[in-house]
């Protein structure tokens, strides 16, 4: 069988449930957005305008719950990248908006550029869990005055097949960024239909909602545009400091996205997601590879099952500053339970320090942690297919297996996983080999991508439409 | 009863206490600079050692000021006839268009237990804002938080702005993606990478203290 594994219970699900749901109808959402409190107001919350807050009751949930799709397909440029939601097996985000990365000339931590991003999606193209790009630096060398999402997002549809998913932060970024993607699919209603580009909503914990993102959202909602609510609460300073606690108001404040969204465009398609984080109690910083930041976005993507919705949670993350153990450790403990139980899409792949610093050769060693977890998951195939009696009987005591047809046809299926970092020699041939580490062999790999052809590339006059919705959102879109 | 009990007390974060402890003193005739910078700013110089030497948590140091404030206001209504002065007016924020405020909350609250006022004008804060505020509170200190590269520049719009009307405000910035680099670009008078190191950097530019 599969291997599962459970966070929370079925009842304490009911009552996480239920906390939240007292949270949004007594303590209340604050919305920024005076659109986004009309709707709420128009369909049933209780707004007092002051304060901005929203009492949200239990029958939106419920209403919101019953028109969000239960599945959907992340489209991709490359319709072989598509994306079943819920999903058969875990697949991978490339981590996000990191604001360094490593030089992999010089090895230097510097501010991170546009080169780094375009490395970064050749190498996220050949991994075969690889599902979702976020573009993942923010990018030093665009002007930074005079700044707009497209820009990182065009970037990302140009270097990229796979899915794509960035925030848009201004409704006047809305009508270009809808523009070059009928450009790359040929229409508006492909736009609608394909759906290869989702938006990620940072909810402002606790219990808040940004105004101008939340006003651009309403807008891209109208083109069917996947959402996914992103909490990020760190318990012990922006949520309570016990794990159900912060588990519980987590909750509440992706609901109250899910219900905004759902009043304003029913069947808008949401992403239940979380990248909730600890409290360093020491500084005070933010921290994502802990034990803690596990459970919390384990039983949140459990939260997600309970009400039926596809989900992404923040996982594969690490607070190491450089390249090594740490990173690996925290990663690897990170991403097993997660995968063990069943979330659709796991946020993380290539940074560390938090999500601030990215390292390309992290980009393959997390690829192999996310395949060996799928290896763990796919768990023991006890079935006639692989029910091996014969074969013993024939080989009986003693004598080996290693000669059998089966061990011919097993020894390079999915039975047996097989590493490409992880070492395997005997000490000899690995001294022998100059004591090959796995961050070396990940720099072969990566130089091996980088010099070869760009896969899947967008045609010479896609690119010039999109650098000329590019040049006019430039125009328009200065402060 | 000493000015010690009063330093023990908030070191050890008993904020029950610590009214009846400073009253004492103060009924005790004892000179109110002693009972103020031995007892309440010399405790917390203490914290702010000892969290910086990673032996606080931050739940602590705040209690520990959120003691020391309290013993503050006991005699408070007395300093206007003593020579003591708090330590300054620093006005705080997170840059416009920014709204992270974990990191500028920290600092303000460790600023302010380090005997500083704090005015906080809060997230998303315009540079003419900041501007207004010094200007009106005659600030010793802006100190600017951003944790997002693109709202940097409204930093460098905020020094321009008090450095080009001559205000003698000095100005501070942090956050994640800053840098010293950044700050000496933007002519900033001086940054800092952490909560604790801000503290230094406020003592360290306001005069007198
Ligand atoms: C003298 O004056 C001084 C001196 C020292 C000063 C100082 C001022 N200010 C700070 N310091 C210093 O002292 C503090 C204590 O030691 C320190 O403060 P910090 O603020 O650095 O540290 C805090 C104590 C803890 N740190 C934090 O709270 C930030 C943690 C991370 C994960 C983070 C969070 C939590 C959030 N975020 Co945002 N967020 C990230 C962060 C990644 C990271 N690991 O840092 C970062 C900063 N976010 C980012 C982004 C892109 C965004 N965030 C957004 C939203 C949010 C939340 C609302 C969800 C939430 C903030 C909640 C809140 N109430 O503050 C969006 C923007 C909203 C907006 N307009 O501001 C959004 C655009 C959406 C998104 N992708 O997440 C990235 C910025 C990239 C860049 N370089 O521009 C980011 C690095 C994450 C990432 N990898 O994508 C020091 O820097």
């Amino acid at each position: 069988m599969k291997l599962g594994l459970n966070f929370l219970s079925e009842d304490e699900k009911q009552r996480i449930h239920k906390d939240s749901i007292k949270i949004l109808s007594e303590v209340g959402v604050k919305f920024m957005s005076d659109k986004a409190l009309k709707v709420l107001a128009d369909n049933g919350a209780k707004v007092d305008k002051d304060s901005r807050v929203a009492l949200i009751p239990e029958e939106m949930v419920t209403q919101a719950l019953s028109t969000a799709p239960n599945a959907f397909v992340l489209g991709a440029r490359n319709p072989e990248f598509d994306f079943q939601m819920p999903s058969s097996y875990t697949g991978y985000t490339l981590d996000g908006a990191a604001t360094f990365a490593i030089d992999f000339e010089t090895g230097e931590r510097r501010n991170a550029l546009t080169s780094d991003m375009i490395a970064s999606l050749k190498i996220f193209e050949e991994l075969p869990l690889g599902t979702v790009v976020w573009p993942n630096v923010h990018c030093d060398d665009m002007d930074q005055g005079n700044y707009n999402e497209v820009r990182p997002s065009f970037v990302s549809l140009i270097n990229s097949s796979k899915h794509i998913q960035n925030e848009l932060h201004r409704p006047e970024e809305v009508p270009f960024m809808i523009e070059g993607l009928s450009a790359i699919l040929g229409s508006e209603d492909a736009v609608k239909e394909r759906k290869i580009f989702s938006v990620c909503y940072c909810t402002i914990p606790p219990l808040t909602h940004d105004g101008e993102m939340c006003d651009t959202y309403l807008e891209l909602a109208k083109f069917h545009v996947p959402i996914l609510p992103y909490p990020m609460p760190a318990a012990g300073s922006t949520g309570p400091a016990s794990l159900y606690s912060d588990i519980a108001v987590a909750n509440a404040e992706s609901l109250s996205a899910l219900v905004l969204f759902q009043m304003a465009v029913p069947g808008t398609p949401i992403i239940y997601g979380h990248a909730a984080g600890i409290t360093n109690f020491r500084l005070g910083t933010f921290i994502e590879g802990a034990p803690e930041t596990t459970l919390i976005n384990g039983a949140l993507g459990e939260m997600a099952h309970f009400y039926n919705l596809p989900n992404t949670q923040g996982g594969c993350l690490s607070d190491a500053k450089v390249a090594g153990p740490q990173a690996i450790m925290e990663k690897a403990l990170g991403t097993l339970p997660l995968v063990l139980s069943g979330v659709d899409v796991i946020n993380g792949i290539g940074e560390v320090d938090a999500s601030q610093l990215l390292i390309l050769e992290q980009i393959i060693v997390d690829n192999e942690i996310a395949l060996m977890c799928k290896r763990i998951k796919d768990g023991i195939n006890v079935s006639d297919a692989k029910d091996y009696y014969n074969d013993v009987a024939q080989v009986g005591a003693g004598g080996h297996f290693l000669m059998q047809p089966s061990t011919m046809k097993e020894c390079r299926s999915d039975e047996f996983f097989q590493p490409e970092l992880c070492d395997r020699n005997t000490f000899e041939q690995w001294a022998e080999l100059g004591n090959p580490n796995i961050y070396g062999k990940a720099r072969e790999k990566v130089k091996e991508i980088l010099a070869g052809p760009q896969k899947n590339p967008l045609p010479d006059d896609v690119i010039g439409k999109l650098e000329e919705i590019q040049r006019k959102a430039d125009e328009a879109l200065s402060h | 009863m000493s000015v010690q009990d009063i330093f023990n007390a908030i070191n050890e974060f008993r904020d029950t206490e610590i009214v009846n402890l400073v009253q004492a003193e103060v009924d005790a005739g004892t000179d109110i600079s002693e009972i103020l910078d031995n007892g309440l700013i010399g405790a917390m110089d203490e914290v702010g050692k000892k969290f910086g030497e990673g032996l606080l948590f931050v739940p602590e140091m705040l209690m520990a000021a959120q003691t020391m404030k309290a013993g503050l206001e006991v005699i408070r209504p007395l300093l206007a006839d003593s020579d003591t002065k708090p330590r300054g007016t620093v006005i705080i924020g997170t840059v416009k268009g920014d709204l992270h405020d974990i990191g500028k909350n920290l600092v303000a609250m460790m600023l302010e237990g380090a005997g500083f006022t704090i005015i906080d004008l809060g997230v998303d804060v315009e540079p003419q804002a900041f501007f207004d505020a010094a200007k009106e509170n005659s600030a010793e200190l802006v100190a600017m938080s951003a944790l997002l590269t693109t709202t940097m520049p409204a930093m460098e719009e905020a020094v321009k702005l008090i450095k080009d009307a001559g205000l003698p405000t000095k100005m501070v910035i942090g956050g994640a993606p800053v840098t010293q680099a950044y700050a000496d670009k933007i002519s900033a008078d001086g940054y800092s990478a952490d909560a604790p190191g801000a503290v230094e950097l406020a003592r360290s530019l306001i005069p007198g203290d």
